[in-house]
């Protein structure tokens, strides 16, 4: 395990205890009477009963971004082109391939799996190492999952909403994410060494720059028009994920060469 | 006896329920696309146009009252708390979502310069039917956009929008619910922060 995962996964260890005193202290959200129907199907239906304790972690993360990560990643755009931007997040989803892999394995679509594993293979070779894709072209398109969407796909409920300090938006199924992608990545499998560890801080920070530059103009966008910024971002959060999931489950991949017949998934 | 006049009763209706039925999906997908192929046009020939931002930004808004059923958006993402305001409020609360809708529209206009439109496909939905299409903006990654169209009275409207699997009159939905229900079930408190955010952006433009 890299140094700089290592230190993440003390940090989620150290999430988790400190979720619980910040609940402790916080306090849940008082739900509305039984009595009051309406208003207490709304609160069922919003499911987010730590909402007080989200808010501020909410409040820390935003205050985090506005004199970190935004200004950073500002930076980054000034001196790089729309093209290095697109090369960035080339390389860092295809670092995320073989664990894509395993959970379409585990949700049992192996066509998708498939898909994942040529696109490992091909990126990282006639992709120079995944900074191009080329499998894309080749008629195997990226395809996104995680072990959330895995959970979702053995009928495991989201469950109530959380606001991860570092993290932000996830849920009480999203949570075990994390662990699971500190470990499902292909510098698992190197031996450990000092570059391996240097290439580990590189990646992560990078894709972390990266992302948060693709995102400035929507997330610029919705802090200045949304009323309840938290709100706002716990509805796109839900409905992301909840799409996400459907289109791994309606998605129908053709095999090539066409082996058999191909059914459509229910 | 009551059963044959159930059947009965339903096979005379047949028609009937065939010409509603008929009335209700009276957009077709390629009507639908029409329509958002030259709305699109309309907006990008102003954002890409002449004048002064502050003219693009009348244009926009003359525009968005055109070809979006902002009152029917405006009643769906109010909810259920249709039921819980009072006539004057609802009547405030449709001015202010008029107001806001069109400045959030106009927002980024700069951010947007030199936009093209791209329709690619579209699918009903139920009585709607969505239109799906690519915008691309120079200096950024092109981004998939679906457009939900409905039939108001007679004339197809926007009802929708689709980014990323989000949509954004539901989003609105939960964020105007988010202010109510942080401020004990109050529509006024929702009225109060709409009026902010108006007061806001207009100090801001």
């Amino acid at each position: 395990m890299t140094m700089l995962k290592r230190r993440l996964m003390r940090s989620a260890a150290l999430t988790v205890p400190g979720l619980a005193l910040a609940t402790a202290l916080a306090g849940c959200a008082t739900p509305p009477p039984k009595s009051d129907t309406a208003d207490y199907q709304a609160y069922q239906q919003l499911n987010d009963p730590l909402e007080p304790t989200n808010r501020v972690f909410y409040t820390v993360n935003d205050k985090l971004d506005t004199y970190f990560m935004k200004p950073v990643a500002e930076g980054y755009v000034h001196i790089t082109t729309q093209g290095i931007r697109n090369h960035v997040g080339d390389f860092a989803s295809n670092i995320d391939e073989p664990a894509r892999m395993l959970n379409f394995m585990a949700e049992g679509y192996p066509r998708d799996a498939g898909t994942s594993l040529v696109r490992f293979l091909v990126n990282s070779t006639v992709g120079i190492g995944g900074i191009f894709d080329p499998a894309s072209a080749m008629g195997y398109p990226e395809t996104d999952t995680d072990f959330g969407q895995t959970l979702a796909t053995w009928g495991v409920p989201a469950g109530p909403y959380l606001y991860l300090p570092v993290f932000g938006p996830s849920s009480a199924r999203d949570v075990w994410n994390l662990p699971v992608e500190w470990f499902a990545t292909p510098m698992e499998a190197a031996p450990a060494s000092g570059a391996l560890s240097a290439f580990g801080y590189s990646e992560t920070g990078l894709h972390l720059v990266n992302t948060r530059a693709e995102l400035i103009g929507p997330i610029d966008q919705i802090k200045a028009t949304a009323l309840d910024p938290y709100a706002t971002f716990r509805s796109l959060y839900r409905q992301s994920r909840a799409s996400q999931l459907q289109q791994i489950q309606q998605r129908d991949n053709r095999t090539w060469p066409d082996w058999y017949s191909q059914p459509s998934k229910p | 006896m009551h059963f044959r006049r159930i059947i009965l009763s339903a096979i005379a209706s047949a028609p009937l329920l065939a010409a509603m039925v008929g009335a209700a999906q009276a957009l077709t997908p390629d009507q639908a696309k029409d329509f958002i192929t030259q709305s699109g046009d309309k907006l990008v020939a102003i954002v890409n146009g002449g004048g002064s931002e502050g003219q693009k930004a009348g244009q926009l808004r003359d525009l968005v009252n055109q070809i979006v059923a902002v009152d029917q958006v405006g009643d769906y993402v109010l909810g259920r708390y249709n039921n819980v305001a009072t006539p004057a409020q609802k009547q405030q609360f449709q001015g202010l979502f008029h107001q806001l809708l069109s400045y959030n529209i106009t927002y980024q206009i700069k951010a947007y310069q030199g936009v093209t439109f791209n329709v690619n496909s579209a699918t009903p939905q139920g009585d709607d039917v969505l239109v799906d299409t690519t915008i691309t903006t120079p200096g950024k990654a092109p981004a998939d956009v679906g457009w939900v169209v409905e039939d108001d009275a007679g004339q197809p409207k926007i009802i929708d929008v689709i980014v990323a699997g989000t949509s954004l009159r539901i989003t609105t939905r939960n964020d105007y619910a988010g202010v109510i229900t942080d401020n004990g079930g109050q529509v006024s408190a929702l009225l109060n922060a709409m009026q902010n955010q108006i007061s806001k952006i207009s100090a801001a433009q």
